[in-house]
């Protein structure tokens, strides 16, 4: 579906970056103006695709304008440059390639799968959209009433996700990571093309994006086209990001969804933690380290307790994302089985934390979950788009590319001492009280005289 | 095993755009595929491709999917499909699955209504593991009652979860209608009831009667030369039953037409879900139907539907058709989401295009956009090792012949406005509609309120 929400980067689209000496082998230049491009090369098939990373996202918004990030995405297929309302994904298509977009917190980036014999087409587009956005203000309006329908799709169609938002506000209280990527439905309402200009005006020029291209193309090719389409455009004055401090809190966080249209109990805990940018970067790793470690597969240890040794649940997952401006969150979610309580779960859970804590990793699991990630290393390189996507989200989020290209290395220096560091640091259930993590429960609401009273299990 | 069931919360749209399906799109063949026999007689496609030290096979076993299970053992073949990675010879689950964890093989059982089917993907240097605990899998799973419970409850847990949601709620409707009374009109994922009731002893028959060579479909392609290829296929393959149990199911047309149903719920907007008969993939106006259906609603942007309904008028996220091609039906689906007092209009919207596109000849450019898209697309679902394999099992799976991609694109090219005229009045009949209502519509007529889901409890 197009011109979607990115609420969660890495984690889906591709394993992991990396691999011994260089895992992509990527290219590197910076454009006079400020430009920098990345190029990875990949010749097994004629295609490429092409991005442009922003590095601007939601949480960069004029308070009170939440939802103005993802409208200016959408808008900038209504018009740009030569190109009537809609031309620009039309004319993709037409050339047999699909192009999309996504906007995150800290990111909006704009992308292109296409035959590589087309590349000098697609940058000359995607460059008259930096400077030269104009779409008549009739589609303005139209595609205001699509971001609102797509809100409604989203989120308020479905009462789960309606809760995580929720959650993410009680994670983030002061911060912008607190507002939800699409925006609140009144703020969305009271959005106008003025807005989303102002926005695009301040934060869209050449030295605040990034161009990375992968696919079948030479630097000896990609350089004079990008010199001569992107070199072109006139630097401009970007402001720093300033986002809001999450102050100190007290208590912790519980919230509680009880709702008929809930049938399955569950537990979910995000958890504020760092991300590659805020504190030491080693923390980051460690973190990874400690998701693949307690969480990675079915023989780690929180699935092999709960739910092959003790019974208590139905799933458990354990998720990290690293490539994150300010904090991150650590997921962890969980379904207990008929038989067993929250408190019971959560009781089992806090247990294996504190263990852990206490013990830390043993040499062996680190051993083991540092050679699956060099693994997914290797796995990485298979794909034109996904190492495209890790560059990006690397870099537009404050990252490096050696961060990407010496990730396995990095990850096979993080020792079990920094992993246990980081577990009593951030997820230590004796701190529960600091207000760094929520834990949300939804709870099937059982009525005697709904009609739907038929479709439910006693819980 | 079930992997991760990934929160909803990050559920991307996203995925759509990588994982297209294989039989979508075409160009010429960059792509070599050579048809090869083992020394043991197993028949498989295969393409050499050196580009990473990846080895990825599809394979599938045809007609083996959850149209065979039984109406009181709903979920039977998806649980099959869960366990068979659960434990096999002298490996129990927890053992098995650190072997494959150890040395990064993916191992992934499925169950489609028609096709139980599987991948393997492996980095070179640990093939023989990966050759040897699939072969491990396929011949001697060992379906243990422990992790049978733990498959079994995941599962009732995600059906307890998907309650939750419109799309899942109209899935359930649409298939319980469009498929009365037949097969396919169960739940392949099961039901809360019928999980339960499914035993070790039932996967193991199941196992018996259709995990057979004569089914077999295989797709395998990387850094492997055609001896190493073979090699690997006897290994894997040559052990298993030549035949099982018999073919069965017959071909019928979609049920219900004409029925507009409702399943009324307090959201914001009305999930639409439209059904009409569909094409089959042999069919002379086959290629016809494929341009026709870009230009009404399989392109997305630029497609007539999303151009109407949300590029001018704002009424939606999104709105697409396609095409559900199954062994005995296929079906031509619409669907989108609109507030719920909008519903009325988007509908009389969707109505007016399918008129149009079967009285007024497409515009010049339309046709050729269309085409161009078509042909010109394919090599995007060949940029990674499991997306080849993926393709050459597609291709077998559709009996399509092995220079097939050769001729798509004349085909495709050969197609005029006539033609589309022709398939869309054939398909596109606005009097027929199966309408599924998910929501609370303002000002819709229906001749269903559908107050219990059918094959959830």
């Amino acid at each position: 579906m197009f011109r979607f929400l990115f609420l969660c980067s890495a984690l889906l689209l591709l394993s992991c970056p990396a691999h011994a000496e260089t895992v992509f082998n990527a290219k590197h230049f910076t454009l006079e103006n400020g430009m920098d491009v990345v190029l990875i090369e990949n010749h097994r098939v004629p295609i490429i695709t092409h991005m442009i990373w922003y590095k601007v996202g939601a949480a960069d918004e004029p308070s009170g304008q939440s939802g103005i990030a993802h409208f200016l995405e959408h808008l900038m297929f209504k018009g740009s440059g030569d190109l009537k309302p809609g031309e620009f994904s039309k004319t993709i298509s037409a050339l047999g390639g699909r192009d999309n977009a996504f906007t995150s917190q800290d990111y909006t980036a704009y992308f292109q799968m296409i035959a590589a014999e087309h590349l000098e087409t697609v940058m000359k587009m995607e460059a008259g959209r930096m400077n030269g956005l104009k779409p008549p203000l009739s589609e303005v309006e139209s595609e205001h009433k699509v971001v609102i329908e797509e809100r409604r799709q989203n989120i308020e169609n479905n009462p789960r996700r309606h809760f995580f938002e929720t959650m993410q506000a009680a994670l983030f209280p002061n911060h912008p990571y607190g507002t939800p990527v699409i925006g609140w439905m009144s703020e969305m309402q009271a959005m106008t093309w003025e807005q989303a200009y102002a926005f695009y005006d301040k934060w869209y020029a050449p030295n605040n994006a990034i161009l990375v291209v992968s696919g079948d193309v030479t630097l000896e090719e990609l350089k004079p086209l990008a010199e001569k389409i992107y070199g072109v455009l006139p630097r401009e004055n970007v402001p720093v990001r300033k986002r809001n401090i999450i102050p100190p809190l007290k208590g912790e966080i519980k919230l509680t969804f009880e709702s008929e249209d809930i049938h399955q109990r569950t537990i979910t805990r995000m958890y504020r933690v760092p991300s590659h940018r805020t504190e030491n970067r080693t923390d980051s790793l460690a973190l990874e380290l400690l998701t693949e470690i307690l969480g990675g597969d079915s023989t780690t240890r929180l699935y092999k307790k709960l739910v092959v040794e003790d019974a208590k649940a139905a799933t458990i997952q354990l998720s990290y994302d690293p490539a994150s401006y300010d904090d991150s969150t650590l997921w962890l979610h969980a379904t207990p089985l008929d038989n067993v309580s929250a408190e019971e779960l959560e009781a089992a859970i806090d247990e294996i934390l504190t263990d852990f804590i206490k013990k830390g990793p043993t040499e062996q699991e680190l051993t083991e979950a540092q050679n699956r990630m060099e693994n997914a290393a290797i796995f990485a390189r298979d794909s034109v788009t996904g190492p495209a996507m890790a560059f990006g989200y690397t870099l537009a989020t404050g990252g490096t590319i050696d961060d990407v290209e010496y990730w396995p290395d990095q990850i096979k220096l993080i020792t079990t001492e920094q992993i246990q560091n980081v577990a009593e640091r951030f997820l230590d259930p004796a701190q529960k009280g600091d207000g760094h993590m929520v834990t949300g429960y939804m709870f099937p609401k059982t009525t005697t005289n709904h009609k739907n009273s038929k479709n439910r299990e006693a819980q | 095993m079930i992997r991760k069931i990934i929160p909803v919360f990050f559920l991307p749209f996203f995925l759509l755009l990588f994982l297209q399906p294989v039989h979508a799109l075409a160009k010429d063949s960059f792509l070599s595929i050579e048809s090869l026999t083992s020394p043991g007689g197993i028949t498989f496609w295969y393409v050499e491709d050196r580009s990473v030290p990846i080895i990825a096979m599809s394979f599938a076993f045809k007609g083996a999917g959850t149209k065979n299970d039984p109406e009181d053992k709903q979920g039977l073949v998806r649980l099959a499909s869960n366990t068979m990675d659960e434990g096999a010879g002298d490996l129990d689950s927890q053992a098995f699955q650190k072997a494959l964890s150890d040395h990064s093989i993916t191992l992934r059982f499925d169950a489609s209504r028609d096709n139980f089917s599987g991948t393997l993907r492996t980095l070179k240097k640990n093939q023989d593991k990966a050759y040897a605990l699939l072969t491990l899998a396929l011949t001697s799973p060992r379906f243990d009652p422990a992790p049978l419970d733990r498959m079994k409850n995941a599962n009732l847990a995600r059906i307890k979860t998907s309650m939750a949601e419109p799309d899942w709620i109209s899935a359930r409707l649409v298939n319980d209608l469009a498929y009365e009374n037949e097969p396919y009109a169960l739940n392949s994922g099961g039901t809360l009831s019928s999980l339960p009731r499914i035993t070790p002893a039932d996967l193991k028959a199941y196992h018996k009667d259709y995990i057979t060579k004569d089914r077999l479909v295989i797709g395998l392609t990387g850094d492997l030369s055609k001896k190493e290829a073979e090699e690997a296929v006897d290994r894997i393959f040559a052990q298993l039953p030549k035949t099982g149990a018999p073919k069965t199911g017959s071909d019928f047309t979609m049920k219900n037409p004409s029925i507009t149903a409702l399943y009324k719920k307090d959201i914001p907007q009305t999930l639409v879900h439209i059904v009409l008969p569909g094409i089959r993939q042999d069919d002379p106006d086959y290629y016809p139907f494929l341009v026709m259906n870009q230009i009404f609603g399989s392109g997305g942007f630029g497609s007539r539907l999303m151009e109407e309904v949300r590029e001018k008028r704002g009424l939606t996220y999104g709105i697409y058709s396609n095409l559900s091609r199954m062994d005995h039906t296929q079906t031509f689906n619409i669907s989108a989401s609109t507030r719920n007092d909008q519903y009325e209009e988007m509908m009389r919207l969707v109505k007016k295009e399918m008129l149009k596109i079967k009285s007024t000849p497409v515009s010049d450019k339309e046709l050729k956009d269309a085409k161009a898209y078509l042909t010109g697309s394919f090599p995007l679902s060949l940029s990674s090792t499991a997306q080849i394999a993926s393709v050459l099992l597609g291709l077998q799976l559709d009996h399509l012949p092995i220079n097939y991609l050769d001729h798509r694109t004349e085909n495709i090219n050969a197609v005029t406005k006539d033609d589309i005229m022709r398939i869309a009045a054939r398909i596109l009949k606005e009097d027929t509609l199966l309408t599924v209502l998910v929501g609370a519509p303002e000002n819709v007529k229906t001749d269903k309120i559908i107050e219990v889901l059918p094959n959830v409890n």
